[in-house]
């Protein structure tokens, strides 16, 4: 009923139950001697004890195994004993046929408990003590035996008798198959089964059909196992056209057919998916998968298993909440936009374990959570205006409810958001909410705001020990840090001596204290467990012996989403956190990447790659991915790009596909501005375009490479006016939505331009701008070909220059030889080489290694990423010298690699023009 | 439509029929409708024999239309023989069959009809074993409550009736009565299609089976649906159209239909409360009271439809009529969800809110899903300040009925209150998707713009707006409006706005500051226009009023007549402010 939320319902009594009754009667039958009669050692007693402390402590339960599930863990347990126990428990709930039965049956349970003086019992008698776990378990049932109405107690009847009938309905090869394995001296025993089976079998089997049909359309409370068990793979199994019991009609085959994949899996470990607890767990299990797996995650599949939980479990809100998760990985709006609400409007955000409760008594709704959820939502449907809307408001209503936790995320959710998606203002946006924390005043340009924004969640964060958010916080600390020069808050006042650079050092220690985060979860991993997932991870380990071949091999087809696997690593440290550290790998190879140290990015990825790409969402594994490739192209040339390109690409098949597409796209155009394909580049140039402004949101980072593509497309195509107005219209964008970063190396293609359009003088200001930039963001990398792109400008300024030009290359040439790629180092050699020829002081019969080594060096690379045209000029300077040097040979060798660059690049157009054809 | 007589004649023996077959809602409403008709003048004049030649003529059209289309029942028995035989064999059974049914042995009746083959036996005894599944039903579904709110109770006789229904239509042995069935034990297994399908044809072939017009009502969900059946015209047809419109919210078309129909039906009441309550749909709560009095006066004991007079009477604040009618209704039969319905609402509109949420839940322990229970409940937990709860009932009555605007609008209020206008709006929106006539949704949206946390007044003006064009009786819309764009700098419309509120004010007689303050801008505004004669018009008006509006009138009128009669003492007046 509404407002008041439901408790987990009082201990009913279920056939389970009762089975469990009749194990735990034999387990502790009143006998004299100290192992009792079926029992053949201590051991084996034990064993069963054991066992039956799991059941009962897993039998809290809203779905319960049926009894041939019961039946084969029996076989797992009992050894030998099996055939006995397994006969005594059907025989004895068979002979359940009247109420009065019940009756009977429960006062004998009365029998094996102790007195409340069990203190002074014989040393070899086994009786169960009532305080024990056992004891009170059958306590409870006899207790809510007792309570049962009468209508109860046929309704348990009929269900023991349903509970029977599906057991023998799938006995016949089950007995099959235990017979194979089993040896002769079974045979006796099984027959004599097979008989009284097949004599029920015949009395009930019509019943049977009619009850069948009669449970299909509605999931019985014992159908929910196989598909929780079969997770995604339902769907699949439905459609078995294969399915054994395909002949009984279409009515039972769903039935039929999910009951015998039950029996496959049952060995391999049955998945005790069964408590509320364990639901939840599942549910959050299923949560990360989709998380992680992105749009790759059958929609249709899980959203037919949620259907199913929610018509067993109606006040099981999360179903909802798993709902929206599905469609809003689906890009689904109107469906997650409709889930959300719903969830939130049941649950009022005060449901599942994650919850913890408030410390004061506040008996409202966590509404607020709704709000952030809502917020987070529209932020990853691309609507970054409705998103800060929402998260203001959620904002003002955690500190209405002083709910600091839920502030905490929202202000870190905010900072993501500012920092994500380029603002050129908030004004009016961000309101009065944001005063306590901003007091200085709206004045302040967004990224200030966002300074300050990240300053106060991360203090929050501290204070509120929520060590997952404080790393989070550090890393998005570090990338402002990276990308954002500091300066003061305040427009007055006396300004403290101030450089204005980026801090690497102050990324260094964000992204370290980030890292602190998994060395803490280290110390206090265990108790960590709440996930329902690991809750019965003891159980499984119980029956670990066998089936754990077929088990594995299992894995290997599907990937790790498999809740098998936690069972092998029950003190793992959350998905969460590694997911966390790993990103920390990832924000260093970018933060590597920016300050210009190859190898150093290099590393950091290959290590995300290789420790956390189990944890990782397959959008960041494919991130990784990418920066590997772009890493092999630039200083391996494209061939070995395009194949490892080929390997993500069979890797990332259908998942993400964008980060992938994206790369190849680049690598495309890259390679065909090389060679010389102009229009296949602009081409490919116009699709990464396209893939800018998708329908969902428009990709800032995107969006600017694209068009900076485009400009150095056009300027390959010498349409330098062109390229030029492209090049300043995209200054203007980064300037406005402040992306510095992007601001520096636009700089340095406009100094580009105008160098190869003639004006040198014109592109000097660019280039010295550029620099300047790269100094204060600490882009060395960038700094470097900008000095380079000085040198040349220098250089065609005229000889007189070769000075200024020379001594320029040679303070660039240690970072360029370090850390740049095939191209700019071919550059910077024959950029030397000019220098030197162009030096009228120079003699080259004095001193021809000098020119020709770095020539060679530059031939060699630039034919390896095979730049037709700056190989040529390599080859064509290198020809001049030898002829300079008389050595005719080599000059004519020189000559003719000349020509062949030149002639792929005339032929580029015709090969151009049958690529894109195809 | 046929005439009146030909009607009497055909519900005659459609009654008749139906309750042979104890199809006793569809008859009973039948039996309404009979009583309904107007009686002709001529029925009581003493030649009686004229009445029964053209009574015989009509029977005799009306019999062998049957024919054709439809052989069952009473008259099938005289063209097919055969078919009489059987009956007339087993007849005796049927009789006793019936009787247990009557008693509600419903197992019994099926068990005593096992071996009977004939069309009549066959429905009854589907229709005993469907019932019986039914009770059983409900009876689990109390002693079954899970944990989780799980209830797995199904009619257990669905899947064998389901199978034996479907052999019959499939070699054609099957007379509308079964189709009917056929088509409810389809509808509850979720095939909702055939279901269509099926009930089509059995309102084709026999039309005067309400309860089966009814099952097809609740699966005609969408206009579309509606259009894609393919349905004979018969006058039943008309009181379908009629309920089904008032289901899609056609409230108009749904009214006109009824108008219609009262020509034949002047006295039936089941019209009447149709019409009453299509009418407070449209919010026209006197004629609805008038209407219901009528009814109550002519069917003193009708529990049916009581719920809406009893919102009425809760709009309208009238105590001492509620309790009367709750009284009433308490005495007549306690059990029904209506008038639990309707004490709730008495000790709603009384302030004892948790007595009033005591009996709505009852209500919907006797029916979990009655819809409006559920609404009102949330109305109740959000007066008793418990948010989570309101929000609880609300979304439970939103999931049941998705087209429920008065529980969209609910949930909107409560997070309104809870200082969650953006996430509110989500609700307004859609509330008033679904009822875009409703002024006051668009005014509690409006307001949620106009919070001070979201302050999107443009927004908060185009909702004001909509709520002015329909029919705000409140009329807070056109002064919010006029104020609105007071405080936005737009002198043109707020002057625009507030003179129609004035116009509106006056029509209607009220007082208040809102006059006032209508007459002070309006005074302002004019003589900043340089409309003096129009400006003095109002600032003679606000003369009328105590206050310090006064005398800023008798300030401005002195001023403009200053600046009417010498230019030059305009000087005067700048230098001595």
């Amino acid at each position: 009923m509404a407002g008041a939320l439901k408790l987990p319902s009082a201990f009913a009594i279920t056939p389970h139950k009762v089975s469990l009754c009749i194990l735990v009667q034999i387990y502790a039958s009143p006998s004299q001697v100290s192992v009792p009669f079926p029992f053949s050692s201590v051991s084996q007693h034990n064993r069963l004890g054991l066992y039956l402390l799991a059941l009962t402590k897993s039998c809290d339960d809203i779905l319960e195994p049926k009894l041939d599930q019961l039946i084969s863990q029996l076989r797992e347990i009992g050894g030998l004993l099996d055939h006995w126990l397994t006969d005594h428990l059907t025989s004895r709930l068979s002979s359940l046929s009247s109420p009065d039965d019940l009756f009977n049956f429960f006062n004998d349970m009365r029998g094996i408990l102790g007195g409340p003086d069990s203190g002074v019992m014989e040393d070899d008698q086994v009786i169960l003590d009532p305080n024990s776990n056992l004891g009170m378990f059958l306590r409870r049932c006899i207790l809510a035996f007792n309570l049962l109405t009468f209508e109860g107690i046929c309704h348990l009847l009929t269900n023991i008798g349903i509970y029977c009938k599906e057991a023998i309905s799938s006995c016949s090869s089950y007995e099959l198959r235990r017979l194979d394995d089993s040896g002769n001296d079974l045979e006796s025993l099984s027959e004599y089964e097979n008989m009284d089976l097949n004599l029920v079998f015949k009395k009930i089997n019509e019943e049977m059909e009619a009850r069948k049909r009669a449970t299909e359309q509605v999931s019985f409370h014992l159908h929910l196992p196989k598909e929780l068990s079969t997770l995604v793979e339902d769907i699949e199994v439905f459609a078995d056209p294969k399915s054994e019991h395909n002949d009984k009609g279409r009515e039972s085959s769903s039935y039929a057919s999910s009951g015998d994949l039950l029996r496959d899996f049952d060995p391999n470990g049955g998945v005790f998916l069964r408590t509320n607890w364990q639901i939840q767990g599942y549910l959050t299990e299923q949560a990360d998968a989709i998380e992680k797996h992105g749009s790759s995650f059958t929609l249709n599949a899980f959203e037919l298993t949620l259907r199913q939980l929610q018509k067993l479990a109606p006040e099981l809100h999360r179903v909802h909440f798993l709902r929206y998760l599905n469609s809003l990985y689906h890009d689904d709006y109107f469906s997650a936009l409709e889930n959300l609400h719903r969830y939130f409007d049941y649950s009022a955000g005060i449901e599942g374990f994650d919850f913890v409760p408030p410390t004061g008594c506040n008996s409202f709704g966590r509404y607020e959570i709704a709000l952030l959820c809502l917020g987070m939502m529209h932020f990853h449907f691309g609507h970054p205006k409705q998103a800060l809307e929402v998260l203001t408001e959620a904002v003002r209503v955690s500190q209405q409810h002083s709910n600091d936790t839920c502030l905490a995320y929202t202000l870190a959710a905010i900072s993501n958001l500012l920092s994500e998606i380029g603002f050129s203002t908030t004004s009016g946006i961000l309101g009065s909410p944001f005063s306590p924390m901003t007091s200085v005043g709206t004045s302040l340009s967004v990224q200030q705001q966002l300074f300050v924004l990240l300053k106060g969640s991360l203090k929050r964060a501290e204070s509120l020990k929520l060590k997952q958010l404080v790393a989070a916080n550090h890393l998005s600390m570090a990338k402002f840090d990276l990308t954002h020069v500091q300066r003061p808050l305040l427009s007055f006042g006396p300004k403290a001596s101030m450089k204005l650079r980026t801090c690497p050092i102050s990324v260094c220690k964000e992204l370290r204290l980030g890292y602190h985060l998994i060395s803490e979860f280290c110390c206090e991993g265990s108790t960590m467990t709440t996930d329902g997932a690991f809750s019965t991870a003891w159980l499984k380990n119980l029956q670990k012996p066998m089936g754990s071949l077929v088990l594995s091999q299992d894995n290997s087809s599907r990937n790790n989403s498999n809740p098998f696997l936690f069972c092998t690593q029950p003190s793992s440290i959350p998905g969460s956190v590694l997911q966390l550290v790993g990103s920390s790998y990832l924000h260093r190879a970018t933060a590597w990447e920016i300050y210009g140290s190859a190898p150093l990015a290099r590393v950091n990825a290959l290590v995300y790659a290789t420790c956390f790409a189990d944890a990782s969402s397959s959008s960041d594994a494919a991130l990784v991915y990418v920066k590997l490739v772009q890493h092999l192209a630039v200083f391996k040339g494209y061939k070995e790009a395009f194949a490892a390109l080929k390997i993500a690409e069979e890797k990332f098949l259908c998942v993400s596909k964008s980060w992938i597409l994206i790369l190849k796209l680049q690598l495309l155009h890259e390679r065909a501005l090389h060679r010389g394909h102009l229009k296949l580049a602009q081409q490919v140039c116009d699709e990464l375009g396209v893939l800018a402004s998708s329908v969902t949101a428009v990709d800032m980072d995107l969006k600017t490479e694209a068009s900076l593509r485009h400009a150095r497309t056009l300027l390959a195509a010498k349409q330098f006016s062109q390229a030029a107005a492209v090049a300043h219209s995209l200054f203007c964008m980064c300037y406005k939505f402040n992306l510095q970063v992007e601001s520096a190396s636009v700089l340095l293609l406009l100094a580009e331009i105008h160098m190869k359009s003639g004006n040198a003088v014109v592109g000097l200001p660019y280039a010295l701008a550029s620099l300047s930039y790269c100094q204060s963001f600490n882009l060395d990398l960038l700094r470097a070909s900008a000095t380079l792109t000085l040198a040349e400008l220098w250089l065609s300024l005229g000889s007189n220059h070769t000075k200024t030009a020379l001594s320029l290359i040679h303070g660039a040439f240690p970072m360029i030889l370090g850390h740049g790629g095939l191209e700019l180092s071919g550059r910077a050699y024959i950029t030397e080489a000019k220098c030197y020829l162009s030096d009228p002081n120079f003699s080259v019969s004095d001193n021809p290694e000098v020119v020709l080594d770095p020539l060679r060096q530059a031939s060699d690379e630039l034919q390896a990423l095979e730049y037709h045209e700056l190989a040529a000029e390599a080859f064509y300077l290198m020809a001049i010298v030898f002829d300079k040097l008389g050595q005719l040979e080599k000059r004519e060798e020189a000559a003719a690699s000349f020509k062949n660059h030149i002639v792929a690049l005339e032929n580029s157009q015709n090969v151009e023009d049958l690529l894109l054809s195809v | 439509m046929s005439s009146k007589e030909s009607c009497r004649n055909e519900l005659r023996t459609a009654i008749r029929q139906l309750s042979d077959r104890c199809l006793y809602s569809a008859s009973k409403w039948a039996a309404e409708q009979l009583v309904g008709i107007e009686q002709d003048p001529a029925k009581f004049t003493p030649s009686n024999t004229r009445f029964q030649r053209g009574s015989s003529s009509i029977r005799r059209r009306f019999r062998t239309n049957e024919i054709t289309s439809t052989p069952p029942t009473g008259v099938a028995y005289v063209s097919t023989p055969v078919m009489e035989e059987d009956e007339v064999i087993h007849g005796d059974f049927y009789l006793l069959a019936k009787s247990y049914f009557d008693c509600r042995e419903y197992r019994r009746a099926a068990h005593v009809l096992r071996d009977q083959t004939g069309k009549k036996s066959v429905f009854l005894r589907c229709y005993a074993l469907y019932l019986a599944g039914e009770k059983r039903k409900e009876e689990e579904m109390i002693e079954l409550e899970g944990p989780l709110g799980k209830s797995d109770t199904v009619n257990r006789e669905l899947v064998s009736l389901e199978r034996e229904l479907s052999t019959l239509c499939k070699n054609n042995m099957i007379d509308p009565f079964g189709l009917y069935l056929y088509g409810l034990v389809l509808k509850e297994k979720g095939n909702e299609n055939l279901a269509r399908k099926v009930l089509v044809e059995s309102v084709n072939s026999y039309p005067w089976n309400w309860s089966a017009w009814s099952e097809l009502q609740s699966l005609c969900t969408t206009v579309d649906l509606l259009n894609s059946l393919n349905l004979s015209n018969h006058w039943m047809k008309e009181f379908f159209l009629a309920s089904v419109y008032q289901e899609l919210r056609m409230h108009n078309e749904s009214l006109v239909k009824y108008e219609n129909l009262q020509g034949n039906f002047t006295f039936s009441n089941y019209i009447q409360a149709q019409i009453a309550k299509a009418r407070y749909s449209l919010r026209e709560f006197e004629q609805v009271e008038v209407i219901f009095e009528d009814l109550l006066r002519n069917d003193p004991y009708r529990v049916e439809d009581m719920d809406t007079y009893s919102n009425v009477l809760y709009t309208k604040e009238c105590f001492s009529a509620l309790s009367y009618l709750a009284h009433r209704v308490i005495m007549t039969d306690k059990y029904r969800p209506e008038s639990c319905c309707i004490i709730g609402n008495y000790y709603s509109l009384k302030g004892q809110h948790e007595k009033s949420v005591m009996y709505f839940r009852r209500a919907l322990k006797l029916n979990k899903n009655y819809l409006s229970a559920w609404t009102l409940m949330g109305h109740e937990y959000v007066e008793m300040k418990n948010t989570p709860a309101a929000v609880d009932a609300y979304r439970r009555a939103v999931d049941i009925n998705p087209r429920d605007y008065r529980a969209w609008y609910g949930l909107g209020q409560a997070y309104e209150m809870m200082g969650m206008p953006h996430y509110a709006l989500h609700y307004f929106r859609k509330s008033v998707f679904f009822q875009p006539i409703d002024s006051r949704l668009w005014i509690a949206m409006a307001q949620c713009y106009e919070s001070e946390q979201l302050h999107m007044l443009e927004e908060a003006i185009k909702c004001y707006k909509r709520a002015a064009n329909c029919n705000d009786t409140e009329a807070i819309a056109l002064h919010r409006l006029a104020k609105l764009h007071r405080e936005l700098g737009h002198p043109e419309e707020a002057a625009f706005y507030y003179k129609k509120d004035l116009e509106r004010m006056e029509a209607e007689d009220r007082e208040g500051p809102n006059i006032v303050e209508a007459l002070m801008f309006l005074a302002t505004h004019y003589k900043a226009q340089k409309r003096f004669e129009e400006a003095e018009v109002y600032c003679t008006r606000l003369l009328d009023y105590t206050g310090p509006e006064r005398e800023t009138a008798k300030n401005l009128l002195r001023g403009m007549r200053i600046a009417q009669s010498s230019f030059p003492s305009m000087d005067v007046e700048h230098f001595h402010p």
